[in-house]
């Protein structure tokens, strides 16, 4: 197998006239944590959404360059967006369940892909929910409301509700960012754990989130990717001195 | 203080009060409508209309014929079957305007291009604002005839095709607009970030709007369901031109002629006196009844189904 | 994506077209129903025209006062001419499949053009569209209507005289009607308009936010849900005793009719006015209070004309569903098509007279159709309409 999950290439991206993203590269590893970190409206969370493709919602957005995900170029009109969701799952800013019971938000996936076998369903929730650190909080309530849950624990059941996809890759966007103190260091302690089995990407406000969780960081700066590097690097020796004013709190 | 600003002050005084006394009129309508009806309509369970007796006002709402005898010489009325076959149209029509119009928002609102979504937008509109007595014609003229028709296949014999189905029919084509608009204002109001979470996990477009969108909208669905089933049994023109105004029931064959709370109160306009013309009113208290219930109901079906999980 | 999948999602998507095309197929139903069943009665005759029909009785004011005209080339050939009255008949079926003899032509020098009324002084014409139902002789059998316009018209040119002719206007025109409905818009728009809008602006601008408004809004607002025909009970049980005291009339009346139909705008007309009361800025109201003006004055130059868009669109609803109700109306006035409209008296509007003619044995659904034409015409004007204001007016408010 190879180490290079996803191989980006001359990226740009406009929303009607406005370029979004200009010229970006970058590679992502496997089994690794990348974070994205920038200030707001840098093109971070645009960047993270080219990944599954989800900027294909918004009508204006236009897309130029090589997206690899592994050996396929993920926009290629004969490629199949379906089965690249459900290979490269996503996590949002808001907690955001459907307002059905805990088990239907997790297995909600897995029945969309057709699966209908009880047994089987029962098998993915269970594992997921305990690969999100839940299934203790939630195992006696399975088919009460997700609308019920607290904000953290509902923002580790969408995080279940993507394990339970069984993907390669998890895309987090700022996941931690409508969530308490408490809540987010259980999010943090969660993919600390989750980065043995899944290869992580991270949009993140925060920098000490960056450090503490990510082994890669790119710094995204007005729709450019200025400096990517090992997380230690970047924060301790940028290159560049966009990075360096932004990591030492000049801009941002 | 000035004599002008004095005047000033009295002149707001004036104006204000006249305010008031408009809110207060507006307001008093719905007291005077509720004393009026419950006045007249009491009036049979309570004197002995001319001679004639008391109507019993337990046979009245449990009975299972209009009038037994005939009008200016009999006191027993009763309303219990029509009470039935009111409810009973009005869910059938709502069982084939739900779905119709629920589909059709979702069509209108996340899946027809914008010009179609725009264009039928503008039907669903028109067909709002048509009124019921142009629905009755076209229910007499075209759906009497269908079902007319459709009752010979069946080899039933119809009454020209009045019938609880034509009636059905009618209601669900005028409760449809409603129903949809209703629903289409609640499916774009689906909050977009819980679609992405569907589209994210692999889901395509269409799963994700029947399983998701809807399940999102059920509480504003409902209130269009609630609406829809309020107009069904207030209608009554367009009804009254299609029942077939059945004497006894309750009628529950679909090709059975009926009669509703409202076209009952239609029937027998030339009486001006006496049990016969008060009896109305007495009618008029229980659709107002049936239609509070059925909405004090619904609402707190609405609550549950709202909170708890669904599917 | 598997092709099962696909096959799903394609079949959900059908559904959703099928049943979208519901809306669309009932809409051209209706449109085509009433267009093929009334677009033929459809003229300005129908619009200047009595219902009822009138009766006449007529005989020769002059005894040899013939006409000279010979049969017109351009008469068809089913029209049989009287040579020596001037008149072309032919035979036509009623709605009820009676035979009927139809005037067709009258020359112009016609002595049926000026006969003497039998029941009156007056001098009574012969008018084309006009039916014939009898000729009553002196010396010989009456040519009734039943022996067909060919038997009358050999009748009537053999003889030098006759004693009677009866003869009836068609009717079947909506004049009234159409009168009865623009009297209860008036009155109705009249009495609603300016309670609707006080109210609506003491809510909006005067009223305090405590327990005793919010009542207050509760209870107009419980007027929205009240079905129309509930309505027309109160206007059988308040009103129509209420104008049968105070003004001559005997029974319900066009007044208590307009009076139930404003009970039943009083909501559409507040919430629209509220609603846009509601955009306008505050700073406004600030602005002119601060320059010493009163509560009055500022209400009335600057609060109420940023609302009359408001007004306006609820003036237009208010008139469609004046137009359009019916059930109300049945109770409030009646269900008695009349030609002569007194304010006092009984008669109906458009939509009752469909009401009434879809309730007669045996069901006019021709003029019913043409009367649903005018409605629906009218009805679809003002939702236009109510569309370009919105669009014209809310915008620049936002």
């Amino acid at each position: 197998m190879d180490k290079q999950v996803f191989n980006i290439k001359n990226l740009d991206l406009y929303y009607g006239k406005f370029q979004a993203l200009k010229n970006i590269n970058l590679t992502i590893e496997k089994n690794k944590v990348t974070a994205l970190i920038g200030p707001s409206g840098c093109g971070k969370s645009t960047f993270i959404r080219v990944l599954n493709r989800m900027n294909d919602l918004i009508e204006e957005c236009r897309i130029v360059g090589d997206v690899h995900f592994h050996q396929d170029d993920i926009y290629h009109e004969k490629f199949d967006v379906i089965d690249l969701r459900t290979r490269v799952g996503m996590v949002f800013q808001k907690p955001n369940p459907f307002p059905m019971s805990i088990y239907d938000n997790v297995a909600y996936g897995p029945r969309c892909q057709g699966i209908k076998d009880k047994a089987e369903l029962d098998e993915i929730v269970d594992k997921a929910l305990k690969s999100a650190a839940l299934y203790e909080e939630v195992n006696e309530r399975m088919k009460e409301s997700a609308m019920d849950l607290s904000g953290g624990q509902q923002q580790r059941l969408c995080i279940a509700r993507a394990i339970a996809m069984n993907p390669e890759v998890i895309l987090m966007d700022e996941p931690t960012s409508a969530l308490d103190p408490i809540a987010t260091l259980k999010i943090e302690e969660l993919i600390n754990d989750l980065k043995e089995q899944y290869t992580i990407v991270i949009v993140t406000h925060s920098m000490q989130q960056a450090a503490r969780i990510s082994d890669t960081t790119a710094f995204f700066l007005m729709g450019e990717l200025i400096e990517t590097d090992n997380t230690d690097k970047i924060f301790t020796q940028p290159k560049m001195k966009e990075t360096e004013d932004y990591i030492t709190g000049r801009f941002g | 203080m000035n004599t002008n600003t004095r005047k000033k002050k009295r002149v707001d005084q004036i104006v204000r009060s006249i305010f008031l006394a408009s809110t207060l009129l507006s307001a008093s309508f719905i007291i005077i409508i509720v004393i009026f009806i419950v006045m007249k309509g009491i009036t049979p369970f309570i004197t002995d209309n001319d001679g004639l007796g008391v109507v019993n006002i337990w046979t009245f709402l449990t009975g299972t014929v209009w009038l037994q005898g005939t009008a200016f010489q009999s006191n027993l009325y009763a309303v219990g079957f029509i009470i039935v076959n009111t409810l009973y149209i009005a869910f059938l029509s709502l069982l084939l305007s739900l779905p119709v119009g629920v589909l059709t928002a979702l069509f209108i609102a996340k899946i027809a291009p914008k010009r179609l979504a725009e264009f039928l937008r503008t039907i669903v509109e028109l067909l709002a604002s048509i009124p019921s007595i142009v629905y009755g014609l076209f229910g007499s003229g075209i759906i009497l005839t269908f079902v007319y028709n459709l009752a010979e296949l069946f080899g039933v014999q119809s009454k020209g095709g009045n019938s609880v189905l034509a009636t059905v029919l009618v209601l669900a084509l005028m409760t449809l607009p409603t129903i949809t608009a209703v629903s289409e204002v609640a499916i774009r109001s689906v909050r977009k970030d819980i679609e992405e979470g569907s589209l994210a996990l692999g889901a395509t477009r269409t799963q994700t709007n029947f399983k998701v969108v809807l399940a999102s909208a059920k509480s504003g669905i409902f209130a269009a369901a609630i609406l829809g089933i309020g107009r069904s049994l207030g209608e009554a023109t367009a009804v009254s031109l299609v029942a077939g105004n059945a004497k006894s029931g309750p009628n529950l064959g679909l090709f059975d002629i009926t009669t509703t709370l409202t076209s009952t109160m239609l029937q027998g306009l030339k009486e001006t006196t006496g049990v016969d013309y008060d009896i109305r009113f007495s009618v008029g208290i229980v659709l107002m009844i049936v239609i509070l219930l059925t909405n004090f109901i619904l609402n707190a079906v609405k609550k549950r189904v709202g909170n708890v999980n669904v599917k | 994506m598997s092709n099962k999948r696909k096959a799903i999602d394609i079949a959900y998507q059908a559904i959703t077209y099928l049943a979208s095309s519901v809306s669309l197929l009932a809409l051209s139903m209706i449109v085509y129903f009433v267009w093929s069943n009334g677009s033929g009665l459809l003229n300005m005759d129908l619009l200047t025209k009595d219902y009822h029909a009138k009766y006449y009785n007529g005989e020769m004011v002059e005894v040899g006062d013939y006409s000279t005209t010979l049969r017109p080339s351009d008469l068809d050939d089913d029209i049989y001419y009287s040579e020596q009255y001037g008149i072309g008949l032919s035979d036509a079926k009623d709605r009820e499949g009676n035979p009927i003899i139809l005037v067709e032509y009258i020359a112009s020098d016609s002595p049926m053009l000026k006969l003497a009324d039998r029941n009156s002084e007056d001098i009574i014409a012969l008018e084309e569209g006009m039916l014939i139902s009898k000729v009553a002789f002196f010396d010989k059998a009456t040519a009734l209507r039943t022996f067909g316009a060919e038997y009358m018209v050999n009748e009537l040119d053999s003889a030098t005289d006759f004693r009677e002719i009866v003869f009836t206007s068609l009717g079947g025109g909506i004049r009234g009607s159409i009168i009865t409905t623009l009297y209860l818009i008036g009155m109705t728009m009249a009495m609603a308009l300016p309670i609707g809008v006080f109210t609506a602006i003491y809510l909006n601008e005067f009223a305090k936010k405590n327990r005793i408004t919010s009542t207050l809004r509760t209870l107009i607002d419980t007027l929205t849900g009240v079905p129309s025909i509930i309505y027309g009970l109160m206007g059988l049980a308040v009103f129509v005793p209420l104008t049968i005291s105070v003004t001559p009339a005997t029974s319900g009346n066009l007044i208590s009719g307009s009076l139930t139909l404003a009970v039943i705008l009083l909501p559409v007309i507040i919430k629209s006015t509220e609603e846009s009361l509601k955009v306008v800025p505050d700073g406004l109201r600030q602005a002119s209070l601060a320059l010493g003006a009163n509560e009055t004055q500022t209400t009335f130059k600057v609060v109420l004309p940023s609302s009359i868009p408001g007004i306006l669109t609820a003036s237009l609803l208010g008139i469609g569903r004046v137009i359009g109700e019916s059930a109300a109306l049945i109770f409030a006035i009646g269900t008695a098509v009349k030609d002569d409209i007194s304010i006092f008296g009984k008669s109906t509007s458009l939509a009752v007279h469909i009401w009434s003619m879809m309730t007669d044995e045996p069901a006019n659904i021709e003029l019913s159709s043409t009367i649903a034409i005018i409605i629906l015409m009218i009805v679809l004007v003002l939702n236009i309409t109510v569309k370009l204001l919105s669009k014209k007016f809310m915008k620049p408010m936002q």
